[in-house]
């Protein structure tokens, strides 16, 4: 008896002695890449924005770059712009993508796969055409422009909507599928049972199927928010020079490649990565609270 | 609301279901289907998926608007109101549990929106736990609760509203069998307590024939037969309900002749079989019919009835033990197989051996006459 207990361990053992040998293996390139590409530029950069005199690394340590940016008043303005954009872009987003992904969850029924499909194929279309073929959409002699009479309306393009309209338009797949993933895993009961207790449309989507799909709301915001917080290209083509429409990814850029300010540039950027973590780890944590048990 | 029951005194629970029909494209779900449910009856719903018992369930609660026919609630035609200002709740197959809620608030939300007073909502809330026997649950999530606990708040949901009418839409599907018993008798006792008219959907006969005081059989989206459960097992009055409805054997008959109520075919040999006519059951062609009868109600080699009895000889072809009874096939001369339930009420009694050939007699009474044609195609899809 004893003897059959002992092989039988042994013979249970064996085989998750080796899937661990092979988890090694499987995460040993890719935890090796990224040291090389991705925390060791991280170093460099932390390095370049705490240095006297970037990049002399051997100019002495400081935090006056981090104190300067932080006083700066442009810095303020740039981030209230941004702030501004991003916000307005995804409460947008969200009054479109709540109703659109609810309409695919729960009605789209055989044009459901078809519209799940369209949104993969929005996003994989490249940022800058989707980008520019806004510019000639928005342009003085654009399409709209074309079919409104009257003078060109000048405050399409180069202008915050046009900024606001294009993040839009650049995030919504990221928006929409989340929420509909969350909404799929809905039991469609649940609202006829609503229904049937005297609950109106409104009380159903308040009480029902709001707080059913906010884990998949919250993680909307970790993916679309937080990338638009440091978006320039955008902002490049179809934003104004008025400075209305200039955001942090932006100044971050300029700071480093024109005037290769890096204690400037390099703070800055920690600056916003603390933020944006800190939105993370507050969108994630309602994310997890308004998650079911399983 | 608890005024509306007080208000209509005589009709209070009380459910009409007038002529309605209803298709889903080129399916006719409900076909001409009027029923009249007294209230305060646990009124069940009975036949295979697709017969048009969830439909008409869903016409009551209001989910599926009839094509034609009225639906009457109380003596109030409630066709066209929606479902969210009808008088009824609905128990669903999946339960319907709001997951995000705990299971007073989960039970608390038809109140809540009906926008009762706070003590009016609690007091409810907590008569209704203890009715259903849910005291101690009440801050848990449904994902925390068991298949029958699970049950027993959309039960109670549905009860604190006190609905002139509780609709269940086959409700234990989803549990197991010896909990599905428990909850068989859980809900007969619910309904005895609170005197609720209970409309209760299922395919399982034997759990409408365990709770009701009535049940529907419908098939193909009619209604075949409208019966206490004592009656539609005796009485069945067609072909499919016969079968429906526990076991029964159906045979060819052809009336040779009549004896009063009771009619005879003569199988030669001092052999025949009897059976009991209704009103038009001779009024198929040439006198052709089929009849019903029961395994257990067949005797073997047994002496005289008391009556007018069928009288037929037959080979055993198969004998199989079931414990309480013992099933035989045997082949008659017709060539038709008859089952014959045995009950084994006697320590040692020795069973009939395939191959041999026996007597078996039943009551005239026992065997009922289905109307020709319709009878014919119904044992078609049997065989």
């Amino acid at each position: 008896m004893d003897v059959a207990l002992g092989t039988s361990t042994a013979r249970t053992q064996a085989p998750r002695r080796r899937s661990r040998r092979g988890a090694f293996g499987i995460l040993f390139t890719p935890v090796t890449l990224l040291m090389i590409l991705f925390l060791a530029p991280l170093a460099i950069m932390v390095q370049m924005s705490v240095v006297r005199f970037p990049p002399a690394t051997d100019s002495g340590y400081t935090l006056s770059h981090y104190a300067d940016v932080l006083t700066n008043e442009l810095n303020r303005t740039i981030a209230l712009n941004t702030a501004f954009i991003a916000t307005t872009s995804m409460t947008v987003m969200l009054l479109i993508a709540i109703p659109l992904a609810y309409y695919m969850a729960f009605k789209a029924r055989r044009w459901e796969v078809l519209m799940l499909v369209a949104l993969v194929l929005a996003d994989e279309l490249a940022p800058v055409v989707k980008i520019y073929a806004w510019q000639t959409i928005l342009g003085r002699n654009g399409i709209v422009n074309w079919a409104i009479p009257g003078a060109p309306v000048e405050w399409l393009l180069y202008s915050r909507f046009a900024v606001i309209l294009t993040l839009t338009t650049t995030y919504i797949t990221y928006t929409t599928i989340p929420i509909y993933a969350a909404m799929k895993a809905i039991e469609p009961s649940v609202f006829e049972a609503a229904v049937d207790l005297g609950a109106s449309a409104w009380q159903q989507t308040r009480k029902i199927l709001l707080p059913l799909a906010a884990p998949g709301i919250f993680i909307a915001l970790i993916l679309v928010y937080i990338p638009m917080l440091t978006d320039f290209v955008t902002s490049d083509i179809v934003g104004g020079a008025g400075g209305g429409t200039y955001m942090m990814g932006q100044r971050v850029r300029d700071l480093i490649y024109q005037g290769v300010n890096w204690g400037a540039g390099a703070s800055l950027n920690f600056i916003m990565l603390g933020v944006s973590v800190l939105l993370a780890l507050v969108a994630y944590r309602l994310a997890k609270l308004n998650r079911m048990e399983p | 609301m608890t005024g509306v029951r007080d208000d209509r005194a005589g009709r209070a629970g009380e459910i009409e279901i007038d002529a309605c029909t209803k298709a889903f494209g080129d399916t006719v779900a409900v076909d001409d289907v009027t029923l009249k449910i007294p209230g305060g009856e646990f009124f069940s719903m009975l036949g295979p998926s697709g017969c048009g018992k969830t439909t008409t369930l869903r016409m009551i609660a209001g989910f599926e608007t009839p094509d034609a026919g009225r639906i009457i609630l109380q003596g109030a035609d409630v066709t066209r109101v929606s479902p969210q200002k009808r008088n009824v709740n609905m128990v669903f197959q999946s339960y319907g549990l709001f997951p995000h809620m705990t299971v007073v608030e989960n039970v608390a939300f038809g109140l809540k929106i009906k926008r009762l007073a706070r003590d009016e909502i609690a007091s409810r809330v907590t008569e209704v736990m203890r009715t259903v026997r849910l005291e101690g649950m009440e801050d848990r999530r449904p994902a925390q609760l068991s298949g029958g606990q699970q049950q027993r708040v959309a039960l109670a949901r549905a009860l604190v509203n006190r609905p002139a009418a509780l609709l269940l839409d086959e409700p234990l599907g989803a549990l197991d069998l010896q909990l599905r018993k428990e909850m068989q008798l859980e809900l007969k006792r619910l309904q005895t307590a609170t005197g609720t008219t209970f409309v209760y959907v299922t395919h399982d006969q034997e759990e409408a024939m365990t709770m009701s005081d009535r049940i529907a059989v419908m098939n193909g989206g009619v209604v075949e037969q409208v019966a206490r459960p004592r009656e539609l097992y005796q009485h069945p009055a067609s072909a499919f309900v016969a079968g429906f409805i526990g076991v029964s054997n159906l045979l060819s008959f052809r009336v040779d002749r009549r004896e009063g109520d009771t009619v005879v075919m003569d199988l030669g040999d001092g052999q025949w079989i009897c059976a009991t006519s209704g009103a038009d059951a001779t009024s198929g062609p040439a006198g052709s019919a089929m009849i019903t009868v029961r395994p257990e109600w067949i005797k073997v080699g047994e002496a005289d009835l008391n009556g007018r009895d069928s009288r037929v000889r037959g080979t055993v072809t198969d004998v199989v033990y079931l414990g309480s009874v013992t099933q035989l096939l045997v082949l008659l001369p017709t060539g038709e197989r008859l089952m014959v339930h045995r009950l084994n009420d006697q320590v040692g009694g020795l069973d009939p051996s395939p191959g041999q050939v026996v007597e078996l007699r039943w009551a005239a009474e026992h065997s009922y006459v289905i109307a020709g044609a319709e009878a014919q195609g119904a044992a078609d899809r049997k065989g």
